[in-house]
């Protein structure tokens, strides 16, 4: 086979760059979230703004943070906040997009990042827990999501909900008690693009990423997925969008490097 | 107020607002002493193993990793807050040092992966009940922290609704008596001690921090005692000169301890970047899930180490240093 010219974790943030619109307001994770949010702050949405959950607002774009409170978050910024403004503009409506990843999913969006196993004291594996993302994908406006595509982590249930998607379908976040009208938005893998359909709020392809096939998406996918009645086919990454990805935004690769193994 | 639903994890630390304003009263009466003292001291007189502690900075940022150090060498355990904690609470879970953990996030040392090591301890101590969890989010974290230095007892928010993040919390879903609005309950979290690395700070306490804040400001004003280690101690004359820089006032500093690079390998805001190479290592260490790799750390590290320039002049000392400024400074880059 052919020599990509770039690995899937590259593919994935230059597809889910060209989504973040300009001049909204982010709350972007910790790794592929942060280098996509970044990307499209040099390319496409040059006033993108990011805010950070240990307080950073709106820095001006430099490298890539290694963390979502380092100095990077801070770098030009307007405002060196803390956690409680940051969580209390999410809370207020102040922020459109959410943008996160997970260890599973769900049809609805559900995300598990705690455990993976049926016995919550006794877990096969232990994950890191919520973070911030049980507050993004509750309050903010539009849930982003991100994540490698396999039966595994698309799963037909979740082992714990970490955070909500649709729950279990529509109009329960609300009888749940989150605030009315957000919910997840799309989701990116290095497969395709999906959407939540309108009516039933299910997880639907809405387009295939390069040399993907419709087939392997379903095949990949451990639950039932709607498919658009016009699925889509995203573009190639352009040349100048891995050259501002790999010079500007993670010159180091320090997530970057994550894909080079899977190519 | 009628209770919907309610998690069912427990609450590590008693939710205590008048035993809190009567112990702040007494503490005013040296609010206006030199607290400048070493580390050990600091310890020896404000920290006592089992306490339910809180730790400033945030993931892999400004963490107090020289009071971790010292604890670690003089076999405290502790039960701890831990939301957006990485490499401090890594370096307490791999010794087995903390009993009772509220998570917002843990193990996770964000790009760099999860050691796997201390994954494998968590859960091996989770199912033998050595290691009791209760689950939040950074959020709920904060907000508790908050709810706390408000002098209250919980604060209403309208996150974790819906989970099993609330069902393994102790939250409470109740119904608005204003707005009859779904809110979410959560108890204010008072801390035994809580220590906090910081740029600069006067004799008394008086500090200044750049860059992010994350929760300290919550953290210093919840915490009965309140242990600041600090990149340098300044004049209060120079604290005078613009009160707004002060972000934690006198009041609630126990302790003020100088310690220079204090926080590395973590980032230092605008002084040192983070040591991705000694994070690395330590990572790369973690991942012998049989622990002898780690162990070879820590001696080397930590227990090997009499103090923390012991361990600094290791990593390469002031040259080292030199070389995380400039990064930090973006003077660093190809």
């Amino acid at each position: 086979m052919e020599k990509k010219r770039y690995n899937p974790i590259e593919l994935m943030a230059v597809v889910a760059s060209r989504h973040l619109e300009d001049g909204k307001v982010i709350f972007a994770g910790t790794g592929i979230p942060m280098l996509a949010a970044a990307l499209a702050q040099k390319i496409h949405s040059p006033n993108l703004v990011l805010v950070f959950e240990a307080g950073g607002i709106s820095p001006k774009a430099s490298m890539l943070p290694l963390s979502v409170a380092d100095s990077r978050t801070t770098y030009r910024a307007i405002s060196c906040a803390n956690m409680p403004e940051a969580m209390e503009m999410l809370q207020k409506g102040l922020v459109t997009y959410a943008f996160l990843g997970g260890a599973q999913i769900d049809r609805y969006g559900n995300l598990n990042s705690t455990m993976i196993g049926d016995d919550y004291l006794n877990p096969r594996t232990r994950l890191p827990g919520s973070g911030g993302a049980n507050e993004l994908a509750s309050l903010a406006w539009k849930t982003l999501i991100i994540m490698n595509h396999s039966r595994r982590r698309f799963v037909e249930k979740v082992d714990f909900i970490t955070t909500p998607g649709y729950l279990d379908g529509p109009g329960a976040r609300e009888r749940a008690g989150l605030p009315p009208g957000n919910g997840p938005h799309l989701v990116f893998t290095e497969l395709g693009i999906f959407d939540f359909e309108e009516k039933s709020k299910r997880m639907r392809l809405k387009s295939l990423l390069p040399g993907v096939s419709r087939e392997k998406v379903i095949e990949e996918t451990g639950f039932d997925l709607l498919i658009s009645d016009h699925v889509g086919r995203e573009e190639e990454p352009t040349r100048e969008e891995l050259r501002a990805l790999r010079e500007d935004v993670d010159p180091w690769r320090v997530v970057l490097s994550r894909g080079d193994s899977s190519d | 107020m009628e209770i919907f639903e309610q998690g069912s994890g427990e609450i590590f630390s008693k939710i205590t607002p008048d035993d809190f304003r009567s112990h702040m009263l007494a503490k005013t009466e040296r609010a206006n002493t030199d607290k400048r003292m070493d580390l050990k001291e600091a310890i020896r007189r404000f920290i006592r193993t089992g306490d339910y502690i809180s730790v400033g900075g945030c993931s892999i940022v400004r963490l107090p990793i020289a009071f971790i150090h010292e604890v670690l060498r003089q076999g405290y355990y502790f039960r701890m807050a831990a939301g957006t904690r990485t490499f401090d609470v890594d370096l307490l879970l791999d010794n087995d040092r903390i009993m009772e953990l509220d998570i917002g996030y843990i193990l996770g040392l964000e790009m760099l992966g999860i050691p796997q090591y201390t994954r494998t301890r968590v859960k091996e101590r989770l199912a033998k009940g050595e290691l009791k969890i209760t689950e939040w989010s950074n959020g709920t974290m904060a907000w508790r922290h908050k709810a706390a230095a408000m002098g209250l007892s919980f604060l209403p928010v309208r996150s974790l609704a819906g989970t099993d993040t609330f069902k393994h919390s102790a939250a409470k879903k109740v119904k608005c008596p204003f707005t009859g609005i779904d809110m979410i309950l959560v108890p204010a979290l008072y801390c035994d001690a809580c220590i906090i690395h910081v740029h600069r700070a006067d004799k008394y306490g008086n500090c200044q921090i750049d860059g992010m804040l994350n929760e300290d400001l919550e953290k210093a004003r919840s915490a009965k005692s309140l242990i600041i280690t600090t990149e340098k101690i300044i004049d209060t004359d120079e604290i005078r000169k613009d009160g707004s820089k002060t972000v934690i006032p006198q009041f609630y500093v126990d302790a003020v301890v100088e310690i220079p690079n204090g926080a590395y390998p973590t980032n230092m805001p605008g002084l040192y970047y983070l040591d991705l190479d000694h994070l690395k290592a330590y990572a790369k260490a973690a991942e012998d899930r049989s622990g002898e790799s780690l162990k070879t750390y820590y001696l080397d590290y930590v227990f090997g180490t009499n103090d923390f320039d012991e361990f600094l002049e290791k990593c390469g000392g002031r040259k080292r240093i030199e070389e995380l400024k400039k990064v930090e400074l973006m003077e660093g880059r190809a």
